[in-house]
């Protein structure tokens, strides 16, 4: 048993000499003075040895398991010490492995917060192309051909059929012609206008067309319908007024304009966009009965909202792709 | 359209209204006021001055300096005019004042050493005429010091106001003034006429024969003989130019006067130089050239309506006169012409001609062909007034065929029904009979209203609904407060587009917008492009054919401002010809949704804990393959290697089953070279409606594994030509149902291979869904793949 007892602490000395790292040493701990350890078990044997031997080996025995507790003690110090030292120099500041999460063009982000306010309203939304035909951009539109009513807005044409659109409505007529009433839809898109590039206006911008036709529409939804729509987009305090206006699609015609407090200047009044009661001659145009059905209709152009929202003065910036633009919303 | 306050008050009293009250209540009308220009703010801090004492500047010839007072103090003033005297009364501005023409905050200056105090203007620096010979000189009985305002007696308010295309009623002060008797209920005054006429009758002088009667319905003639003409008095010559007209002589500034009192465009002929004192109304010659009123020649065709005498043309009808009929110093007898022509027939001819007079703009939206004979005698009254003469006894009027009286029922319900909202029917015949409409019926469920001649807007129903609504005030219709939401599907067209958007903004993609407009050589280079037909610019005459020039121009952006680690994304239309004929259908040509991605620069940039790499081709083909990952099911997709096309170097092109969905890799050089890029840019572009139109198959859950994945590592060397695809192929092809997922995880080349040899080290991953699998069995699979790699490709087994 003496023997034994020997054998195990120069084992033990061996082992603990490999000992690198505080998991290792719980490893040794529980190797040795675990409830079911090398220690525990020389003292079960212990139980069995003759009587007369017993006191010698119980003294080696005791001796033996001093030693390694005391070893272990020893070490698990040091290693905590070692361990609140390396916590002491574990630099936090150094940054984080950060990573980029890209953006959305802020027309998209503007675009998709009106999306959603409208489609919690129950409005659905429907694409249209593009390139247009004259017939859809205008005629259907109750833009007589030879009429003043075109010069409002400067078109690019194709040839004779066909040109870029200058407004998003004519996808109301695709939408009207292709399904019954009721229709309750906005229609996101590009349009073109025929001006000069400056701060104030870019060849190509965004509106969002918005048709509600059914039997029992009036004048009144409309206004309730747009006033909840800015509450929602500029804030409930936000300052509008309907005004009489002009639209050969609509009638009676309005601009909704929203009074602009910037900063420091004069306040005045800024269009947000123009609505009214589909014309009857457009509701004639895709076979809809202009006396069982009454319709309402509205278009805002994305890019003037964003730009009033977040202050930008320059629309130029908005098609430039910086990404020290982009990367800012 | 600028409109004067005190000329407004004329025809209508609002001096009791507060200004701001009228602006609103017009605007809110629809008679937009854009802006309001209060002329004594033109003129603050600039004075009648008085010149004491004139000296020639010591440095400069042209320049004299004067002593000028305000009748309080003496300034020094260095003055550059020529006809500078001591004793005028002059417009002095003082230091501080703003120079309207100029908009300049006046300073006090150093000129060539002489201190310089003010300025003595001329009328071109106050705004008042292009007159810049000199300075302005002033009555001399005025005093020194009165507000140049009140002595010019420019005290008026004056509104910008926007009319929209479909009042041309509104396009002259008393239209103005009707919509403002409507607003605030109380009467307007046209004025009446009343003439002094001799015993002569205007057909006995003169005579008038239309041949195109569709484009001229109706003309009058009215002649005056014996004029004099001369400068206008001083109050016409004001009123014009308040509004921003140029007085020319007498007769000319009356029939301009008359065309904004009433909107009635009106000419006035020398009656001598129409040959044969006649007017003959018809279209012109093709070919023809006319000289017009401002001396230019005009090429006119068979469409051109034109006014002639017995032998040529003198004008072009409602548009302008001819220089060879024109109203002179001279002129003794004159003919008022006072017509109207056909909206259309006249909005052809000035577009054609690019020539929009006051004139035009007003016959092109329609004019008030029932007050004709009353402008023609307003202005005959007015020259009577000013120029002398004869007037005849009455008017030629040619009006073979009378536009029918417009009779127009308005259904009180249906107003209802359309606003969502009652307006009293006592308010409804106020506004119409105020707008001068007249009730020629009345009942309980509706009036019915005769539609003056300038209101060519209101031809139904619900036109009359508008003007009741429009002046009643929008303001008033009550907003509601809830609304119905039918229950059937919502659709929204733009999710899918917002659904990839998502995926690349969390791949770090910045999304970009790009003009759809190209150059033509550049829109060549990407396919068959389609011109717009009248283009802002050569920068921009033609539709895009692809994104990547948007793409390459936005990297270039960057690039200039220092930008070069760059991952962007476009989604947006491409246009192209189906052919090179004339496209008649939507069927000649695309307009396709694509979507263009795009990395350059660093992958990873400098980091203490990592080393910095470019982007390189397998960044793009990764983003590629976990895009479409997430947007369709990715096992029935081929990929093949492309090479040297127009656009790509090298790259890939993806199909479904056999359409093209999407291709890319790493841009020409020579593309990159246009655009001034130096450095590589790997890009892919996707055809999002064929993506959109594969079919979608409804996600399922499948139930999750119950027994251990088994895992065996090979590594093997091959042929350098072999691609890794090959080698999957063979150890797929040749591997049981256990099988699921084969991962390169390594590739390694190195002289101890062997010359052109290099080693590929697989991971392959075992498992089956009802059972734990043995050892023996995985490694029967894993012999055999090794078997097949080593005998079908040649290769030799690296390691296990």
């Amino acid at each position: 048993m003496i023997n034994k007892i020997s054998e195990t602490r120069s084992i033990f000395d061996n082992d603990f000499l490999q000992i690198s790292d505080p998991q290792s040493l719980e490893e040794l701990r529980i190797k040795y003075l675990g409830r079911k350890g090398i220690i525990q078990q020389l003292f079960d044997e212990f139980k069995e040895i003759p009587r007369d031997e017993k006191k010698v080996v119980g003294q080696a025995l005791n001796e033996l398991k001093n030693y390694i507790q005391s070893r272990y003690e020893e070490l698990k110090a040091k290693f905590e010490e070692e361990k609140s030292k390396q916590e002491l120099l574990f630099d936090v500041t150094l940054p984080g492995r950060v990573k980029t999460i890209g953006s959305k063009h802020l027309i998209t982000q503007t675009l998709n917060e009106i999306k959603s306010i409208f489609k919690s309203l129950g409005f659905s939304v429907y694409e249209g192309p593009e390139i247009e035909s004259d017939y859809n951009n205008f005629e259907a539109l109750n833009f007589p051909a030879d009429h003043p009513a075109r010069d409002m807005q400067d078109t690019f044409f194709i040839n004779e059929n066909f040109l870029l659109r200058t407004h998003t409505s004519p996808v109301q007529i695709r939408l009207m012609k292709s399904m019954k009433p009721p229709i309750r839809a906005i229609m996101p898109g590009k349009v073109y206008r025929n001006e000069v590039i400056s701060a104030k206006s870019y060849c190509l911008f965004h509106q969002v067309e918005g048709l509600y036709v059914d039997k029992d529409v009036t004048f009144a939804e409309l206004k309730g319908t747009l006033v909840a729509f800015l509450k929602q987009f500029f804030g409930k305090d936000v300052k509008y007024r309907f005004r009489a206006s002009f639209f050969p699609f609509t009638d009676p015609s309005a601009e909704l304009d929203v009074w602009w407090q910037p900063k420091g200047k004069e306040g005045r009044w800024l269009e947000v966009l123009g609505c009214g009661m589909v014309d009857p001659n457009v509701f004639i145009n895709v076979g809809i009965d202009p006396e069982e059905y009454v319709g309402y209709a509205f278009g805002m152009g994305i890019e003037r909202t964003a730009m009033r929202k977040y202050g930008i003065d320059d629309i130029r910036i908005l098609f430039d792709s910086d990404i020290r633009f982009l990367s800012q919303f | 359209m600028k409109v004067s306050f005190n000329w407004l008050n004329d025809y209508i009293d609002l001096k009791d209204i507060p200004l701001d009250e009228i602006v609103n209540r017009l605007t809110l009308a629809g008679l937009e006021v854009e802006e309001i220009i209060d002329q004594s703010k033109n003129f603050e801090n600039i004075v009648v001055g008085y010149i004491k004492d004139k000296r020639k500047h010591p440095n400069a010839d042209k320049l004299s300096v004067c002593i000028v007072t305000d009748g309080n103090n003496d300034f020094n003033v260095v003055c550059g005019a020529s006809n500078v005297q001591v004793g005028q009364k002059v417009p002095f501005a003082k230091v501080g004042a703003i120079i309207p023409s100029e908009g300049i905050k006046l300073e006090k200056a150093k000129i060539r050493g002489e201190i310089s105090e003010g300025m003595i203007c001329s009328e071109k620096e106050l705004g008042i005429s292009d007159n810049h010979e000199g300075i302005m000189v002033l009555n001399s009985e005025l005093k020194e010091g009165m507000p140049l305002s009140e002595a010019l007696g420019m005290n008026d308010i004056l509104f910008d106001i926007a009319i929209t295309p479909n009042r041309a009623d509104a396009l002259s002060h008393i239209g103005i003034a009707r919509d403002l008797s409507a607003i605030f209920d109380r009467p307007i005054k046209i004025p009446k006429v009343e003439l002094k006429e001799s015993n002569f009758k205007s057909d006995e002088i003169a005579s008038v024969e239309i041949f195109d009667i569709v484009n001229c319905p109706r003309y009058v003639g009215k002649v005056i003989m014996n004029v004099k003409i001369q400068e206008s008095p001083e109050w016409l010559k004001k009123r014009l130019k308040s509004i921003g007209l140029r007085p020319i002589n007498n007769v000319v500034d009356v029939t301009n006067y008359v065309l904004y009192e009433i909107g009635q465009p009106l000419h006035a002929f020398d009656l001598d130089k129409l040959s044969g004192r006649k007017i003959i109304v018809k279209c012109a010659a093709d070919g023809e050239k006319f000289i017009t009123l401002d001396s230019k020649e005009r090429k006119l065709t068979s469409k051109d309506l034109m006014i002639c005498d017995a032998e040529k043309s003198v004008a072009i009808a409602g548009v302008m006169g001819g220089e060879n009929s024109e109203v002179t110093y001279s002129t003794k007898n004159i003919l008022i012409e006072s017509a109207f022509f056909n909206p259309s027939s006249i909005r052809k001819t000035a577009k054609r001609l690019g020539l929009q007079t006051d004139a035009s703009y007003r016959f092109e939206r329609g004019t008030d062909y029932g007050i004709t004979i009353w402008a023609a005698r307003r202005a005959a009254q007015l020259i009577y007034e000013i120029a002398g003469g004869d007037v005849a006894k009455d008017e030629i009027d040619v009006y073979p065929n009378p536009f029918q009286t417009k009779y127009i029922g308005l259904r009180f319900d249906r107003l209802k029904k359309v606003l969502g909202y009652e307006i009293p029917e006592e308010k409804i015949k106020k506004i119409f009979v105020n707008l001068g409409f007249n009730i020629t019926k009345h009942d309980k469920e509706k009036i019915t209203l005769e539609i003056p001649t300038y209101r060519h807007d209101i031809e139904r129903e619900v036109d009359l609904i508008e003007e009741a609504a429009r002046i009643y005030g929008y303001d008033k219709i009550p907003e509601v407060e809830k609304i119905s939401v039918t229950l059937e599907e919502k659709i929204d067209q733009s999710q899918f587009n917002d659904n990839v958007r998502n995926i690349l903004t969390s791949l770090g993609f910045f999304e970009i917008v790009t003009n759809s407009l190209l150059k033509e050589d550049i829109a060549n280079k990407f396919g068959n492009p389609i011109a717009v037909l009248n283009p802002q610019s050569i920068e921009m005459t033609h539709l895009r054919p692809s994104l990547i020039p948007g793409m390459l121009q936005a990297i270039l952006n960057n690039l200039k401002v220092n930008e070069k680690n760059l991952q962007l994304f476009e989604i947006g239309k491409v246009f192209e010809r189906k052919h090179n004929d004339q496209l008649k259908s939507f069927d000649d040509f695309y307009e396709k949704e694509s979507l263009i991605i795009a990395i350059t620069g660093k992958a990873i940039d400098r980091e203490w804990y990592d080393k910095t790499r470019q982007f390189d081709f397998y960044d793009l083909k990764g983003y590629v393959q976990t895009i479409l990952e997430k947007l369709l099911n990715s096992e029935k997709l081929i990929t093949n290697k492309i090479f040297n096309t127009n656009d790509f170097n090298i790259g890939i092109e993806i199909k479904y089953d056999t359409k093209i969905i999407g291709r890319g890799g790493l841009i020409q050089k020579e593309l990159l070279k246009l655009y001034d890029i130096n450095q590589d840019v790997y890009s892919f572009i996707f055809d999002l409606d064929e993506i959109k139109s594969i079919p979608t198959t409804k996600k399922e859950f499948k139930e999750l594994l119950k027994f251990p994945k088994v895992y065996r590592d090979f590594a093997f060397i091959v042929d350098e030509s072999i691609e890794a695809e090959t080698v999957i192929e063979v150890i797929k092809n040749s591997s049981s149902n256990l099988l699921h997922h084969i991962k390169l995880f390594d590739i390694f080349q190195s002289e101890s291979l062997g010359k052109g040899k290099k080693s590929l080290a697989f991971q392959l991953e075992y498992y089956d869904e009802s059972r734990t699998l043995t050892e023996e069995e995985v490694d029967k699979d894993f012999w055999n793949a090794i078997r097949a790699v080593e005998e079908k490709l040649k290769a030799k087994l690296r390691g296990i």
